[in-house]
């Protein structure tokens, strides 16, 4: 037999690191004066990322391991995800220390530790292959962000969305726990491996309905997780009303923790269901379909809905529905680099976002609006900044040699290569790829003609924070050196073995 | 020298970094300084390498591994064979007169340095389309041209045309860019390789399927379509010239939109596999040559009416090329070019000399006073219009052959036609803006050294680079065609009057033009008689200019108006078309974003219901 | 199959839930539907864990996790709820649509 003790608990050390130094904040924000300013926690946080992070490193690499029957598994599957959730994270806890400097009615010691949790269930979301931890990973991240993107208290715009969030949140948390009970009342099992066996049986002793059913359902609480069309509806609103940091935390770290989750799931638990699980109702293609719809639909709704917007920040949340469509395309197109052109793409749209909505943070901070006017001759008030911009929305468009482009690129030759007269649906979605991207540079042209072809509002220079600088410029030469050398971290993914993630540790 | 070929674009990119990064710190004649010699230097190594390759036989290559894909990898580096060289120069060269000429014509302006980066980067990214070795990295470099194009239209952005032109370029030409990428993309599909030679060899070899060749030849053409503002792509070019004149002469007339050309040429294998192929760049390149001639003919615009002509000319070179003659149609890319060029800035220093006025209604009159500007303006005219021995006499009269040889006689005739109707608009435009009266209030000023010695410079190929035809036993198409294994011109023996009816003709368009508008005796704008003498001599010429007016001129201002019309209300109808849809869509879109959480929850539901039904109603009915 | 019955019961409580969620005007029912909402799935757990192809404990185990954790949100949704009402107002949800387009 086989005790809690006998467990090799030093491969959870990154989440560990993380829950007790969130744990021992809230503690230390306890006994600190109500007066005193909290902002120096962000150091605290900082370092626990970068021992996460530094933890995570050490482990690269080492083959694939589990404890506690699957519950919490390390493969580089986990490692690469938790590594792009880390820095995201670390980039979000820098640019908030200037955020929130005059806001009145802000409390800002739950601020980092919520950080922090929230990052411990994207990191719990990446590692497991057991639907409860699952559950629990994407729940504390979804409560602590539905804290986060109300964190404005008197705020209204603050308050309301995160009404929204939780109140939709809540909505697709019990859709995705209704589908995932009917998934283990047909496998009588939580663990994703035993799952993807048992299913399968299922589906040839005529309990495929309830087998679709569950899929339907799980895919309506991840579609509103990723934030794809049609259940993307919270998504400008929530972006919009959300502190700006938080905004970039949910369009990126929550973004790619729900997509972890989404691959986890899809590639194990409900394999048979994609691969050919045919019944009386639904063909075997049902599945591919719906996410390359879903993908569809995404790219379309929201380019050409943000195609309208007066305001950046709804913008960049249109926008981000856009891309969570073109992440889906790998997915749903189900090609040979099915896990690099994802990871690829998150990671160059992890800097990107990240980028573009820190300059959107300095503009907020400056004008006291995110309208698109408000952007007007940033060229002339601060050029370094208007030209990292410029790269940012150039890659977002994809336009050639940002990172950008060449996730798209690579996403694209993914859905061709799939594609054959049976499957023309992935010809489809390569065009319609293309023609969403096309309209895109309406909007984000439109932001760079305010910035460079329009006068400022104002002489002044803009007043840019160290920490954003930092930001801005990490995000830049990520940018610019990701999109010039792909190879350096195609290299990396393309050694990684994914399989792992997908069969049970021997 | 070719070893080097590689550093050519990296000097302007130093110069545009240099001058972006201290943008303010730089006086304007610094910054000018800057980026000309960095363009000299790119100048300098290009000719040495075009020396080079006169003796050379293979091109040679470098590669520096980029990237894996799978088991492929996809390589950056450069590329130097004849047609690379030759652009290089014709590219370098003209980037550097042009650098000097904005001196001058740029004086003034605060953003000086600004102007000097942009027109930096613009030619790294020609310079390295021009070397790239790979579809891919032409892919990335024909995308930043784009951009730099937008960002100089866009130059003097408090102008609402500017800005406006600035957005259509950049969209217009994006469309042609998507089908280049899927042609990309298609091809490697197909190959496996971005490179290329290796595309030439699978194509040689019979490996990628007939209709595949032709299917990615269209796509590649329609690339070429949207930047070389071929019909129907081409009303950004127009609309272009609401950028600063040496923008207009680099890119919209020398260089940039000359890329469509070049590219149909450096992919010409992949056209000559396929016979439609090469049938569309034919028809699509006449159809748009006669298109635009007969508008430039109803401008009024004196950079309207040469920006037409360039479309006219792209035309004639895609038709060239769709004819098989491969060497007619880098020929007249060659000499278009230069005299192309040469209009421009001397178009420039009209603009300059009259304070920014660029309608020829008010001017006319200047060559009493401006014989040097005048003198280097006739030579562009003699030259555009194919009289000898000017350069574009012999260029045009090789596409002519090579169009007659092909076999279609229809494509022979419309390229006659625009012959003469070139004429017509280049001579109507010199005749109304240097003779008669002076219609114009203002007195011209003068124009600064450092703008007539570029334009001195480019009276040399104006007049020079057509004698490269008749370098003994066939030189300059040998050496083009040398190691490539494409056909110099179509199979067959060049009858020997076709040259002399296209000079019939361009007199001809001349001396109407010369009838209608160059006595003086007409004033453009009231276009009334004012003048009802008796005399023998001119009641003569009224004869023909009534034939004229009847004859030919009512019927063809007709015409030309009916084009004009279809210009900007159907094509652009369709542009805008597309706009509002996406306008409608969205107003449907933001609608249902009503603010209300539960409404929220409603769509999606329902979406997700549509969605299943969608997907397996076929189930249930079938 | 015994286990029907309890489907059913998990069915009409979570289309309860959901049309309490889609229809309510007051803010707290709607928060109240989505609990409504959670604990149709923890019926169809337990009934799982019990009647299901492969019955064992584990449905129930799952259930222990997903009361705390709708606990959790609720207690976070009427926080926020608070915050809402004290700026203003109102507790209906129909008037929180200062953010749209």
């Amino acid at each position: 037999m086989k005790t809690l003790i006998d467990f090799d608990w030093t491969v959870m050390a990154p989440e560990l690191t993380i829950a007790g130094m969130a744990a021992l904040l809230s503690v230390i924000d306890l006994f600190l004066h109500p007066n005193k300013d909290r902002r120096f926690f962000m150091w605290p946080t900082l370092i626990a990322i970068g021992t996460a992070i530094g933890f995570v490193a050490t482990q690269w690499g080492k083959p694939a391991y589990q404890i506690l029957a699957d519950t919490y598994r390390v493969d580089d599957f986990a490692f690469v995800f938790k590594m792009i959730l880390l820095i995201g994270t670390a980039l979000v806890a820098v640019i908030s220390y200037g955020a929130f400097r005059r806001e009145k009615g802000f409390a800002e010691g739950e601020y980092y530790y919520l950080l922090l949790v929230a990052l411990l269930g994207g990191m719990v979301m990446t590692s497991s292959g057991d639907l409860i931890t699952l559950f629990v990973g994407l729940e504390l991240l979804s409560i602590a962000t539905y804290i986060l993107v109300g964190m404005r208290k008197r705020a209204i715009t603050s308050n309301e969305a995160a009404w929204k969030n939780v109140v939709l949140g809540g909505v697709a948390s019990a859709f995705i726990l209704y589908g995932m009970s009917f998934l283990y009342g047909l496998t009588g099992s939580t663990n994703l491996f035993t799952m993807k066996e048992r299913l399968g049986e299922a589906l040839t002793s005529g309990y495929d309905l309830y087998a679709w059913l569950a899929l339907f359902l799980i895919v309506f609480g991840f579609g509103f997780k990723v934030a794809v069309a049609p259940f993307h509806m919270w998504v400008p609103d929530v972006y919009q009303g959300a502190p700006t940091p938080i905004t970039a935390f949910l369009a990126v770290i929550s973004k790619t923790a729900a997509f972890a989750l989404m691959l986890r799931v899809f590639l194990t638990g409900f394999l048979p269901l994609f691969q050919g699980g045919g019944g009386t109702l639904v063909d075997e293609e049902t599945g591919g379909r719906l996410l390359l719809t879903m993908a569809g639909l995404s790219m379309i709704l929201g380019t050409v809905i943000a195609l309208r917007q007066q305001d950046a920040k709804r913008l960049l949340a249109y926008s981000s529905i856009a891309q969570a469509g073109v992440i889906l395309v790998p997915m749903a197109t189900w090609g040979p680099f099915l896990f690099p052109s994802t990871v690829y793409y998150l990671v160059g749209y992890l800097f990107t976002t990240l980028g573009a909505f820190t300059v959107l943070m300095l503009i907020e901070g400056d004008a006291g609006d995110s309208k698109l006017s408000s952007f007007a001759g940033l060229s002339r008030r601060a050029p370094l900044t208007a030209g990292a911009m410029a790269l940012f929305l150039l890659s977002l468009a994809g336009i050639p040699v940002t990172v950008g482009f060449f996730g798209k690129f690579y996403i694209l030759m993914n859905a061709i290569v799939t594609g054959s007269p049976e499957h023309w649906a992935m010809y489809l979605i390569a065009g319609i790829m293309l023609m969403t991207t096309v309209a895109s540079y309406f909007y984000y042209f439109g932001i760079i003609r305010m910035m460079y072809f329009r006068p400022p509002q104002r002489r002044e220079g803009l007043r840019v924070p160290v920490g954003a600088m930092m930001v801005i410029g990490i995000a830049f030469i990520a940018t610019l050196g990701l999109g010039l050398m792909p190879q350096w971290i195609l290299g990396i993914l393309g050694n990684l073995d994914w399989g792992a993630a997908l069969s049970p540790v021997k | 020298m070719s070893d080097f070929a590689w550093c050519i674009p990296l000097f302007p990119l130093l110069a545009s970094l240099l001058l972006t990064m201290g943008a303010r710190r730089y006086s304007d004649g610094v910054a000018s300084l800057i980026a000309s010699c960095a363009v000299f230097i790119s100048a300098a190594i290009s000719i040495g390498v075009l020396m080079e390759t006169l003796n050379t036989v293979v091109p040679t290559v470098h590669h520096w591994r980029w990237l894996s894909f799978g088991d492929q990898s996809i390589t950056v580096g450069a590329e130097v064979n004849q047609l690379n060289a030759l652009m290089l120069v014709i590219v370098s060269l003209v980037s550097f007169l042009v650098h000097r000429y904005a001196r001058g014509y740029m004086a003034g302006d605060r953003r000086m340095a600004t102007f000097y980066a942009y027109l930096s980067l613009f030619t790294f990214s020609m310079l390295g389309l021009v070397i790239s070795p790979n579809l891919l990295q032409l892919y990335v470099f024909w995308e930043l041209v784009g951009v730099c194009s937008f960002l100089l239209i866009g130059f003097w952005f408090y102008k609402p045309e500017a800005k406006r032109a600035a957005r259509k370029a950049f969209i217009l030409t994006r469309i042609g860019d998507v089908g280049l990428f899927i042609a990309v993309i298609l091809t490697f599909w197909q190959v496996g390789s971005f490179e290329w030679e290796a595309i030439f060899a699978a194509i040689s070899a019979n490996k990628i399927p007939p209709e595949m060749i032709t299917l990615i030849a269209l796509l590649i053409f329609v690339g070429a379509v949207g930047k070389s503002g071929q019909f129907p792509l081409h009303s950004w070019l127009p609309d272009a010239m609401e950028g600063p004149t040496p923008v207009s002469a680099l890119i919209h007339a020398a260089t940039m939109v000359a890329a469509g050309a070049y590219l149909v040429a450096r992919a010409f294998p992949i056209f000559a596999a396929s016979d439609v192929a090469l049938g569309t760049v034919a028809y699509v390149g006449a159809f748009t040559a006669i298109f635009a001639a007969t508008i430039g003919l109803v401008q009024n615009d004196i950079k309207r009416i040469l920006a037409w002509s360039t479309v006219s000319q792209l035309g004639y070179m895609m038709l060239a090329l769709g004819s098989s003659g491969y060497v007619a149609g880098i020929f007249h890319l060659t000499t278009h070019a230069s005299f192309k060029a040469l209009l421009f800035l001397a178009a420039g220093a009209i603009i300059t000399m009259l304070h920014h006025e660029q309608d020829i209604r008010r001017m006319g009159g200047l060559w009493k006073s401006q014989r040097r500007i005048g003198w280097l303006f006739l030579i562009g005219c003699l030259a555009i219009t194919g009289i000898p021995p000017f350069s574009g006499f012999f260029s045009k009269e090789e596409i002519l052959t090579a169009a007659w040889l092909s076999g279609r006689v229809d494509l022979f005739l419309v390229g006659v036609v625009t012959a003469f109707l070139t004429a017509l608009y280049i001579f109507r435009l010199f005749f109304l803006v240097f003779m008669g009266e002076e219609r114009g209030k203002i007195a011209p000023s003068q124009i600064p050294r450092v703008m007539i010695w570029p334009m001195v410079l480019l009276t040399i190929p104006a007049i020079g680079a057509g004698f490269l035809a008749w370098i003994p036993a066939h030189g300059f198409s040998d050496w083009l065609t040398k190691g490539t294994g494409i056909l110099a011109a179509p199979q067959g023996e060049a009858p020997g009057w076709i040259p002399l009816l296209t000079l019939l003709l361009s007199l001809a368009g001349v001396g109407v033009a010369w009838l209608r508008y160059g006595r003086g005796a007409v004033t453009i704008p009231s276009q009334s008689q004012s003048v009802t003498g008796i005399h023998h001599l001119l009641s003569r010429a009224y004869f023909v200019d009534d034939l004229y007016r009847w004859g030919i001129g009512k019927p063809y201002r007709w015409l030309s108006i009916l084009l004009s019309w279809v210009d900007q209300q159907i094509i652009s109808g369709i542009v805008s078309g597309v706009g509002a849809l996406f306008q409608a869509g969205g107003r449907i879109g933001s609608r249902m974003q009503n603010g209300q959480a539960q409404t929220y929850a409603l769509v999606s539901l329902l979406g997700l219901v549509i969605v299943i039904v969608g997907l397996t109603a076929g189930r249930w009915f079938g | 199959m015994p286990a029907t019955s309890y489907l059913a019961l998990g069915a009409i409580l979570f289309c309860i839930g959901l049309y309490g969620v889609l229809t309510k005007r007051n803010a707290v029912l709607v928060l109240f539907s989505i609990e409504l909402m959670l604990n149709a799935a923890n019926i169809n757990l337990v009934a799982f864990s019990k009647f299901g192809l492969y019955a064992n404990q584990m449905g129930q185990v799952f259930t222990l996790f997903t009361i705390t954790i709708a606990a959790a949100e609720a207690a976070v949704g009427i926080a926020i709820l608070f915050a809402l009402y004290r700026n203003r107002n109102t507790t209906h949800a129909d008037e929180f649509d200062t953010m749209k387009g």
